[in-house]
């Protein structure tokens, strides 16, 4: 260790610096503000519950490869730290010769097999949940087309209607609005270069990409507002490209969808 | 043993960094080129640096205009390109031009000046890429450079994109000709004695990564020439009215195993470190080389697990998962097999093996985040957020420049015939994996929180501290980096003197002069396993191998 070598330390002032109280410290000053930031909001272990079942459903996915995920960081990562503190040269009598082991065959299998059973479940278990995701969609008869461009989404709704959401950081974009208890399904196109439309509470992304037809859909149940990004680079705008999801209940949403009309007909 | 036997020790040119510039400028040594690719690498790893610490400058608090969005997203490319391209990829191809030859015995690489050429097509491409910033503005469409923004329609004004893609042909061909060296190499050059089952794990390693950039290498060349097709004779390849995907399969055909170029010759140097510092042999050498061999395989079926939102159909996005969730097996043999090569070991924490450690605590973190991403349905949550980009960096900083930083711990020694500091040493490896930790930790939270990467600026209040915390700590890696090449410079010329073997290693480049005279051996030593030295050392030979150095003066 540093203290024990003969090497000039570094002195800072009259206190005599080692680096890993140095380091100690520093850490638990960040671990310190980590904890305490906690509340503030940006630092949470996973992301909020989705409000539509196909983002409810990547959650639960999320949660299910968690468990053994957490259980395989905490085992290897305490194996790695038994290693550092017990295989010390330095705590070690000076007579100990380590065992020259070159390989134990049983227990190389175990641990090629054992990972092998892991992964194969997770991935059947994501593959399950994927299938699961494109189920619905068919079964939807209220399709709005959301078309990217360099910066901002258009959303074309069966009414006829379109409602432009151009990007802007500085104010609050036009929303896009959808009825509440009803499969939306959402189809992307992109007329220039690849944009992407993510709203982390509503569900996963869908690449918007020219000459290229992609779909999605949501389902929200409650009365709400919620935000969202472009989540492919697109040009200067793309951190411009907000976007924002507002859901009505029925006779709200029917007296906004009269009132688009109107507008939409009285504009030349 | 006889005084008169012993011949004067050559010296290796002269033993101080500086030499004539001729010599530099000609030198077929395959020592020689491996420092100049070094130092090509450290010095695009601080220019890399520095782009991402504008970077995190840029994004440390809410709507900040450290740099326009013009110029945010040429350095978030910049970055990129740099660091993949220029530094780890340039720096593992200069430590493996410098050790392979000399871990298998030989006295140079198979193609001398083809070697020299492959070197200095490395310049060339990084002057191409650079020159981008005199010409309007450097690529600015990330470093994969998606199509269509690269495409003419939207890059009219500046020739950054185009000095992208030759930059990068050159790159490849660059690769293409160090990859065939090394095989070449490894095949026919290797010491009497030095079966296939007796090479160094570091060879392997170097092996599957040249057999991985030969196979991958030439698709990336191609893309890039469809690219300029596209912006200079107006084909219409990856236009908006083209197939804008396909370039996403054949950048990503390389793209993914490129993450293993950079990865596996920092498993390999792992597979040197701890051995030596644990005084333990590998455990389970057939099944090293077998997992270095499977993620081969594997990772050149995987790259279409960067695309799941693009809209695939869903058998493919399942075969693409499974294949990538399966690269979870190979790594964990190679994972369990170190942490076995340490049990009951009788460590010695000396510099090199803090990093491996630090290596293995942090590079676990990328792994299992991987799985994660491979998941269909999570990763079109995860997919271009924050979270990627802290995934990444765990696979990338935890993973290669950690073991780059254990390799030039460990071999410093040998190349300068000096140790690196050990105090500064401490003070490098503890700020760097606090510094690591607090950068790229939390940003795992962003990305579940909804942030975006490569977004200019944001005015989203509730990610405000999470970022400033993460610049905070990104100069802490700057500190690092700094304290690291503050050692390098003062040991090179200052250091205390290492002699052949500091480390009582295992491997044959210890058995030569620390610098290895031009011609590496007097005579090479008998390989009886893949630990050579240790069997000298064991059965007494090694006075006849090694002659003591004359004390220093």
């Amino acid at each position: 260790m540093a203290g024990s070598t003969d090497r000039s330390p570094i002195y800072f002032g009259a206190v005599r610096l080692s680096p890993r109280s140095v380091v100690w410290t520093l850490g638990l000053l960040l671990a310190t503000v980590l904890v305490s930031s906690c509340g503030v909001g940006g630092l949470s272990p996973i992301f909020p519950n989705p409000v539509s079942p196909n983002g409810q459903n990547i959650y639960n996915t999320y949660i299910g490869i968690s468990i053994p995920a957490i259980i395989i960081f905490i085992g290897v990562e305490i194996a790695l730290l038994w290693v550092v503190v017990k295989y010390r040269r330095s705590t070690q009598p000076a007579t100990y010769v380590p065992p020259q082991i070159h390989g134990n065959t049983p227990l190389e299998v175990a641990w090629t097999i054992a990972p092998l059973v892991v992964v194969l479940a997770i991935a059947l278990y994501s593959f399950v949940e994927l299938q699961r995701d494109f189920q619905p969609v068919s079964a939807s008869n209220y399709t709005v087309v959301v078309s990217g461009h360099q910066f901002g989404w258009n959303y074309t709704y069966p009414e006829g209607f379109t409602v432009h959401q151009e990007g802007s950081l500085q104010t609050e974009v036009t929303p896009f609005v959808v009825p509440t208890h009803r499969l939306v399904r959402l189809e992307f196109q992109g007329t220039d270069v690849i944009h992407s439309w993510w709203v982390p509470a509503v569900s996963g992304k869908t690449d918007a990409v020219p000459g290229y037809d992609n779909f999605s859909w949501l389902k929200i149940d409650e009365v709400g507002k919620w935000r969202g990004e472009c989540a492919e680079l697109c040009g200067v705008g793309h951190s411009t490209m907000q976007i924002i999801v507002q859901s009505m209940d029925e006779p709200q949403y029917n007296a906004w969808v009269q009132q688009q009309m109107a507008a939409a007909k009285s504009s030349p | 043993m006889a005084a008169t036997q012993v011949l004067p020790r050559p010296k290796a040119y002269d033993d101080t960094f500086w030499k004539p510039i001729s010599l530099w400028l000609t030198t077929t040594d395959h020592k020689l080129i491996g420092i100049m690719y070094m130092v090509t690498g450290i010095l695009s790893f601080v220019i890399g640096g520095i782009f991402a610490l504008i970077i995190r400058l840029q994004l440390s608090q809410p709507n900040l205009k450290v740099v326009d969005p013009e110029t945010y997203n040429q350095m978030i490319s910049a970055h990129g390109v740099t660091m993949i391209f220029f530094f780890v990829t340039i720096f593992l191809t200069g430590i493996a031009n410098y050790m392979v030859p000399i871990m298998i015995g030989a006295r140079d690489m198979a193609f001398p000046r083809v070697n020299l050429l492959g070197f200095w097509l490395v310049p060339v491409s990084i002057i191409l890429y650079y020159s981008g910033f005199f010409s309007g503005g450097a690529l600015d469409a990330g470093w994969t450079g998606y199509a269509p923004l690269t495409e003419k329609a939207y890059q009219a004004k500046s020739l950054g994109v185009d000095f992208w893609a030759m930059s990068i042909i050159v790159w490849a061909i660059s690769g293409i000709m160090a990859s065939t060296n090394f095989l070449t190499t490894i095949v026919a050059l290797r010491a009497p004695g030095m079966k296939l089952t007796r090479l160094p794990l570091f060879v392997w390693a170097q092996i599957s990564t040249s057999i991985l950039l030969l196979v991958v290498g030439a698709p990336l060349a191609a893309a890039m020439i469809l690219v300029e097709f596209d912006r200079q004779l107006g084909t219409q390849f990856f236009t908006t009215q083209g197939r804008p995907v396909l370039y996403q399969h054949l950048f990503w055909f390389f793209g993914h195993p490129e993450v293993y170029i950079m990865i596996l010759p920092g498993f390999g140097m792992i597979s040197e470190v701890i051995p030596v510092f644990a005084r333990k042999p590998i455990f389970g050498y057939m099944s090293m080389v077998a997992a270095l061999f499977g993620i081969v395989f594997l990772s050149m079926t995987v790259w279409a697990h960067h695309m799941f939102t693009v809209g695939m159909n869903t058998y493919v996005e399942g075969f693409f998962m499974l294949m990538t969730m399966l690269i979870a097996v190979p790594t964990g043999i190679k994972f369990f097999n170190w942490i076995a090569t340490a049990w009951w070991g009788s460590i010695d924490f000396e510099i090199p093996m803090k990093f491996a450690f630090g290596f293995l605590a942090t590079f676990l973190i990328g792994g299992i985040t991987g799985v994660y991403l491979a998941s269909v349905p999570v990763d079109t949550q995860l997919h271009q957020s924050y979270y990627v980009v802290a995934h990444l960096h765990y696979v990338l900083f935890g993973g290669s420049v950690f073991t780059i930083f254990a390799g030039i711990y460990y071999w410093f020694p040998k190349i300068t015939g000096r140790m690196l500091n050990k105090t500064l040493g401490e003070w490098n490896f503890w700020t760097l994996f606090v510094g690591f930790n607090g950068t790229f930790l939390i940003m795992h939270t962003l990305g579940l929180e909804g942030m975006p990467r490569r977004i200019a600026t944001y005015s989203n209040e509730a990610w405000a501290a999470t970022n400033l915390i993460i610049t905070v700590s990104s100069f802490l890696i700057a500190f690092s980096v700094a304290i690291f090449l503050i050692n390098v410079v003062r040991s090179w010329n200052h250091g205390e003197v290492a002699g052949d073997d500091p480390w009582r290693a295992n491997t044959l480049e210890w058995a030569t002069a620390s610098p290895p005279p031009p011609y590496n051996f007097e005579r090479v030593p008998p390989v009886r396993s893949f630990m050579p030295l240790r069997d000298l050392r064991e059965s007494g030979e090694l006075e006849e191998e090694l002659t003591p150095e004359p004390a220093p003066a």
